[in-house]
């Protein structure tokens, strides 16, 4: 029982807990496992990736709804908190219902886990390519968006969800591809 | 298939290890613990959604007590055989 807990701080993990989850060991998360759920998780991630990037935009909302300016605000500040909460909420129950695959070392993890984590790795850098690529399309060739132009904020809403998003696709592909055993 | 786990899914690795496995009485996760992987594991190889390695395949082997060539084929086993 006194065995250290080895922390893997490159991958943000800890040995007993990668194994706890690996194992299984606290029943309440099985509910995540079903690919259902899984798939449910995902989209609920995609979600809330979709609405944190929005919130820079936001603003735009309160002044449509006729709101004053304080009422707006603390509407926009509670909502905006919610949203990122939930979204990293999701991105916990993900890392869960996965077993922690997507971060975990290799040493800790047998042949097929190695091999689906880098598959889920290859096809999150991809999804994030073409999203990215997307993005760069609309912002050169499509027109005016609003979405592009955001007033008096700094964007810093659209780092968050890229951070998210590149934090939390591996175990988004993980989750929606693993078949039920 | 896009999201094929298969070393190659051209051409699967067919394999007699639920067979051998219920042959000895040992459950998923007593032989994932004999070979050292995750009972999961087990599941894929036994539904031929995964073809092993060749160290996996031999571990696998000396754990059921039989010969590499009696557990995997390339093409599959003849039922009752």
């Amino acid at each position: 029982m006194s065995k250290k807990n080895k922390i893997y701080w490159f991958e943000g993990v800890t040995e007993k807990g990668v194994k706890a989850l690996l194992n299984d060991e606290n029943s309440k998360y099985q509910w995540l496992r079903p690919q259902r759920n899984r798939r449910i998780l995902v989209i609920l991630m995609s979600l809330g990736l979709v609405l944190t990037s929005l919130g820079s935009y936001w603003p735009t909302l309160k002044t449509n709804l006729n709101l004053s300016p304080g009422v707006g605000l603390v509407i926009y500040s509670v909502t905006v908190i919610f949203v990122i909460f939930a979204t990293l909420g999701c991105y916990s129950f993900l890392r869960i219902a996965v077993r922690s695959i997507a971060d975990a070392p290799d040493e800790l993890l047998d042949e097929r886990q190695i091999a689906v984590r880098n598959t889920s790795y290859r096809y999150a850098y991809f999804i994030l390519c073409y999203v990215l690529m997307g993005l760069m399309v609309l912002m050169f060739f499509g027109p005016e968006l609003q979405m592009f132009q955001p007033e008096g904020n700094d964007g810093s809403y659209v780092v968050i969800a890229a951070l998210f998003a590149t934090a939390a696709l591996p175990s988004m592909v993980m989750a929606w591809r693993e078949k039920d055993i | 298939m896009l999201f094929s786990m298969s070393r190659n899914p051209e051409e699967p690795v067919y394999n007699r290890i639920e067979d051998a496995r219920l042959a000895l009485g040992l459950t998923r996760q007593e032989l994932a613990d004999k070979v050292g992987v995750h009972y999961q594991t087990i599941g894929y190889l036994e539904r031929e959604e995964y073809s092993p390695s060749l160290v996996l395949a031999l571990r696998i082997a000396k754990s059921l007590n039989q010969e590499v060539s009696e557990l995997f084929s390339l093409t599959p086993f003849k039922k009752g055989k």
